[in-house]
């Protein structure tokens, strides 16, 4: 009987749901957000600073949920499987494309509606203080006298593979790849000299005005005004800008003006002066683009990550 | 540096910052004493508060909640056997035992103290050997670690009173649990028989929660309704809960070299980053058994058990701290939250920190040692109420203690899968003690499992030579004592087993 | 030869390993790592299935005069059992049902389970712990660690 009449109860819930101006009062209860990686991580760091702001403009409590594991495919399911009713939010950056391609996970990007793109992070290549090489000219060379010997740190089949992949392409170079999940163990075997290269971000920059790590170029489109020191690639006769992009999505069949509201509050959290001031402190810069927009963008940036993972020989066979 | 530190105590000591202090060494206590909920998962919650307070009362709270957090653990350990955090596992061993034999009292404020004396051992490590210690903890790569965790398994696996072929395969049980799942490296399926539940793999804490939380209920919840257990209850809850301070303190006192060997062993456990507090009580205590003039009193609730194991991982705060304050790299999850929330204060973190925000540094060295004094008296008023869990009926305490195992289970990654690991490692650890295989071993393999196949292939990928796990010479040095280890386990145990002909190994964990 | 437990918990252990150490051999190994997924857990599990043997063999070869223990204290495996058993059902139940409603039932159920009240006066005890830990934990979770507890797909609560 309890059965009967709860269920009877979620079904009038859900119809009064989709007669739509029920959403006029979205949100009524705190919002979830999923992180697929680790507190305390790049992403995370992001978006707590984010969800602050984003809070505020949204009317009810926006409840981080850390949901880790397996390169961030355990979060990209369990978004997925979330009841699509605009309470349940994705924090993702370029990964999901990758994982999708590499097999590692089977959701897609596509299973996925856009909200707003939030933030963008450009890649530095970044050396430990124990290899010869000073300049990315004496890295480049010391690259070609040893090909295959210059060890690199990174997440495999993640941004901080694809990276350095490219700049293998883009400067006809070999390199040695290490598995290091994230950016922390990286920092230590860097300076440890356990691993000679790593893709990195600005985050790091104490530990390089310390000389306990190089910086050899950055992946923007132009010098950060942080580190003017540090060349970009495309200077150096690389083609190439590399940033890591984070955004948010919702599952699949979020109402429209749930959607909407959500993107709206995105809107105006990303233009705090104080979240553009959090950000500079991550070395990131502030990328909003409207839900239309990141559809967009999103589609771009997967053609041109399965081309990557095509040419890299890392597409699941 | 005694003027910077005299500097840093005195500005602590103003309300401003004391007041943060102390609220985060409470929020601390009490998250680390709820099984399942997390040093890390409380300092999260802690974090969006320092928002908005200068960055020093934010660091000074969060500092609290670390320190608090290492010792809250200890109450559930001691009086209902459940580690309350990973870092509490060894004090089960006797702390519980000795709550049982009707000395609760004594037993928490055994492990009250040690963690004390062990944090402020390992404070004075943090102020002045940061540097040394770090420069040191740089030089372990993937072949240094991989050693490093053999040895820590040979340490343990010789822990066990039973048989040590069944400590080993405890560990070997251990160890395999980590590899079913998605492969760490490529992410690759293993073990799952297409099963999507046991693809996503079997994280440490449900199985940590629900191995010992089951064990533990069960093994009571058999003796219900049997002759004298009514008896046994009522001694129990008439047992004393007083306790002199003096005698305790004494107790600790009196074992110098075992509280400074522990301390030792937990800063250095602390200092290298992935390993964290769950393992360095264990090791701690194998090193105090294997010290111990008496070692097979360890397991009954002896107090030379708890000393070891609570100086061991407040000790291990002080160790984590270190590779903060040296380089700015989180050496575990918790330092990794305090990291973040210290750039969304605007604070640089790195190899420069000490020397451009010195009163910050400074300040964080003060929370610490403050916050040992403090966490004495927060558990000295908490204790009146804490103890009469004791005299709490099974019939309640059971069906409660499950409740928080499963938010707990459930909060670590907000979803239901862990709970039906929890359920599941439940089972099988009730299984396992059943039928006589030590719990220890198990888990140190389920904690190093991972790092132990990642610095593994590591090594490889950087250099394809096997023999440089040999001719490193820390790595060497490591395997040796591993080896060493092992034969002094068997040799103690030969010599014990020749004393004693009787064996009993029931509920041996 | 007859095997004790301890024995036969041995050769299932090591049947377990021989299993899934030919399975780790058929384990899909990408090019960019030297060694596969399945290097690793080969070793663990040659350990493992080496470690059991041995424990075989220690079984196979102790005294069999050893006393079999357990008939010394009778035991209350029924009770376990029901218990197990009930925590099950409340981790099925908590997806469906909430977990408000799911943890009052479990918590209330427990009791009468473990110590069945005979008067009237116990189960207005017994109701007022799991109403207690339900109010309790979800205040604290919910409200103010932001925990956001399953909600029922039955109940929407």
């Amino acid at each position: 009987m309890k059965k009967i009449s709860g269920v009877i109860a979620s079904a009038a819930i859900l119809a009064v749901g989709f007669a739509g101006s029920a959403f006029a009062e979205f949100p009524e209860r705190p919002v979830k957000l999923i992180v697929p990686w680790a507190a305390g991580g790049d992403t995370d760091n992001i978006f707590r600073p984010f969800a602050a702001e984003f809070q505020k403009h949204l009317g009810q409590p926006v409840a981080i949920a850390n949901v880790t594991g397996a390169s961030g495919t355990v979060g990209a399911r369990e978004a997925k499987n979330a009841p699509a009713d605009g309470y349940s939010l994705y924090a993702v950056h370029d990964y999901i494309h990758l994982t999708y391609y590499a097999g590692l996970g089977d959701v897609k990007y596509s299973d996925f509606e856009p909200i707003c793109l939030v933030a963008a992070t450009p890649s530095v290549l970044t050396a430990s203080a124990k290899t010869p090489f000073k300049t990315w000219a004496e890295f480049l060379a010391d690259a070609k006298k040893r090909p295959g010997q210059i060890s690199v740190g990174a997440t495999l089949g993640s941004t901080s593979h694809i990276f350095p992949a490219l700049i293998e392409k883009g400067a006809g170079i070999k390199l040695k790849y290490v598995s290091y999940d994230g950016l922390a163990p990286r920092m230590n075997a860097l300076l440890g000299g356990h691993i000679d290269l790593t893709d990195s971000n600005l985050t790091q920059k104490g530990k390089v005005e310390a000389g306990l790590l190089r910086f050899l170029a950055i992946a923007s489109p132009e010098r950060d005004k942080e580190m003017p020191d540090v060349p970009t690639l495309k200077e150096l006769g690389v083609n190439l800008v590399y940033e890591v992009v984070r955004g948010l999505l919702v599952p699949k069949g979020t109402p429209a003006p749930a959607r909407a509201k959500l993107e709206e509050a995105c809107a105006k959290a990303t233009k705090e002066a104080s979240f553009a001031e959090a950000m500079k402190k991550q070395g990131t810069r502030v990328a909003f683009l409207n839900a239309k927009d990141y559809g967009a963008f999103l589609d771009k940036i997967d053609g041109e990550n399965k081309t990557i993972m095509t040419e890299l020989g890392l597409m699941k066979k | 540096m005694f003027e910077l530190l005299g500097d840093g105590l005195v500005t602590m000591l103003q309300w401003k910052y004391l007041v943060p202090l102390c609220l985060g060494t409470l929020i601390g206590i009490v998250g680390g004493s709820l099984p399942g909920v997390t040093i890390t998962m409380t300092i999260i919650v802690v974090v969006p508060f320092t928002f908005g307070l200068d960055p020093l009362q934010g660091l000074a709270a969060m500092t609290g909640v670390y320190v608090g957090g290492s010792a809250g653990g200890l109450v559930t350990a001691s009086l209902l056997g459940i580690p309350g955090t990973p870092s509490a596992i060894a004090t089960t061993f006797d702390g519980f035992p000795m709550a049982r034999r009707g000395e609760p009292g004594r037993a928490l404020w055994l492990g009250v103290w040690a963690s004390f004396f062990g944090g402020l051992i390992g404070g004075a490590f943090l102020i002045f050997v940061t540097g040394p210690l770090a420069a040191i903890a740089l030089e372990f790569g993937p072949w240094e670690f991989f050693s490093l965790f053999v040895l820590a398994m040979a340490m343990v696996a010789g822990l066990t009173e039973g048989s040590m072929v069944k400590g080993l395969i405890s560990t070997g049980i251990g160890l395999l649990i980590t590899v079913i799942g998605t492969d760490p490296i490529t992410s690759v399926p293993r073990f799952t028989f297409g099963s999507e539940f046991v693809r996503a793999g079997f994280p440490f804490l449900p199985v940590l929660i629900g191995v010992f939380a089951f064990a533990q209920i069960m093994t009571d919840v058999e003796k219900l309704g049997r002759p004298g257990t009514r008896a046994a209850a009522a001694a129990r809850a008439s047992a004393s809960l007083r306790v002199s301070q003096l005698k305790v303190l004494g107790e600790i006192l009196s074992r110098p070299f075992l509280l400074v060997w522990s301390t030792v062993v937990g800063i250095a456990i602390g200092v290298l980053p992935a390993i964290g507090g769950s393992a360095a009580n264990m090791l701690a205590y194998d090193q105090a058994k294997k010290f111990s003039r008496h070692p097979e009193a360890f397991g009954t609730g002896t107090p030379e058990g708890i000393i070891a194991s609570e100086s061991s991982n407040n000790a291990n705060v002080g160790g984590s701290l270190v590779t903060i304050m040296a380089f700015g790299i989180p050496g575990d999850a918790v330092t990794a939250v305090m990291l973040g929330a210290m750039t969304i204060h605007g604070i640089q973190s790195g190899p420069l920190f000490v020397s451009q925000n010195p009163e910050l540094a400074y300040g964080i060295y003060a929370a610490y040692i403050l916050a040992h004094p403090i966490m004495v008296l927060i558990l000295g008023v908490g204790t009146l109420f804490l103890l009469r869990v004791t005299r709490v009926r099974l019939a309640v305490l059971a069906p409660v203690v499950l409740v928080l195992c499963a938010i707990g289970a459930y909060a670590l990654n907000n979803t239901m899968q862990t709970v039906y690991v929890l359920l599941t490692f439940g089972i099988i650890g009730y299984v396992l003690v059943k039928l006589g295989f030590p719990l220890a071993p198990l888990i140190l393999g389920l904690i190093l499992g991972d790092q132990i196949e990642l610095n593994l292939v590591r090594a490889i990928m950087t250099d394809a030579d096997p023999l440089l796990f040999l001719t490193r010479p820390i790595s060497a040095g490591l395997l040796a004592a591993a080896v060493l280890s092992v034969a002094l386990a068997m040799w103690q145990h030969l010599r014990h087993q020749r004393r004693v002909a009787t064996a009993d190994g029931e509920t041996d964990f | 030869m007859i095997l004790g437990r301890d024995g036969i918990a041995g050769l299932i252990l090591a049947g377990i390993s021989l299993v899934l150490f030919v399975h780790s051999l058929g384990l899909p190994h990408l090019p960019i790592v030297p060694v596969g997924p399945g290097f690793y857990p080969r070793i663990v599990l040659g350990f493992l299935g080496l470690a059991s043997l041995a424990l075989v063999a220690q079984d196979a070869m102790a005294q069999r005069a050893r006393a079999e223990r357990a008939a010394g204290e009778p035991r209350n495996h029924r009770l376990v059992l029901a218990l197990f058993a009930a925590f099950g059902a409340y981790v099925a139940l908590m997806p469906l049902a909430g977990f408000r409603l799911a943890t009052f039932a479990f918590v209330a159920a427990v009791q009468a389970l473990l110590d069945p009240p005979r008067r009237a006066a116990q189960w207005a005890v017994l109701a007022a712990v799991a109403l207690g830990t339900v109010t309790a934990t979800y205040l604290v979770f919910e409200t103010y660690l932001l925990v956001l507890l399953p909600r029922g797909t039955w109940t929407g609560w």
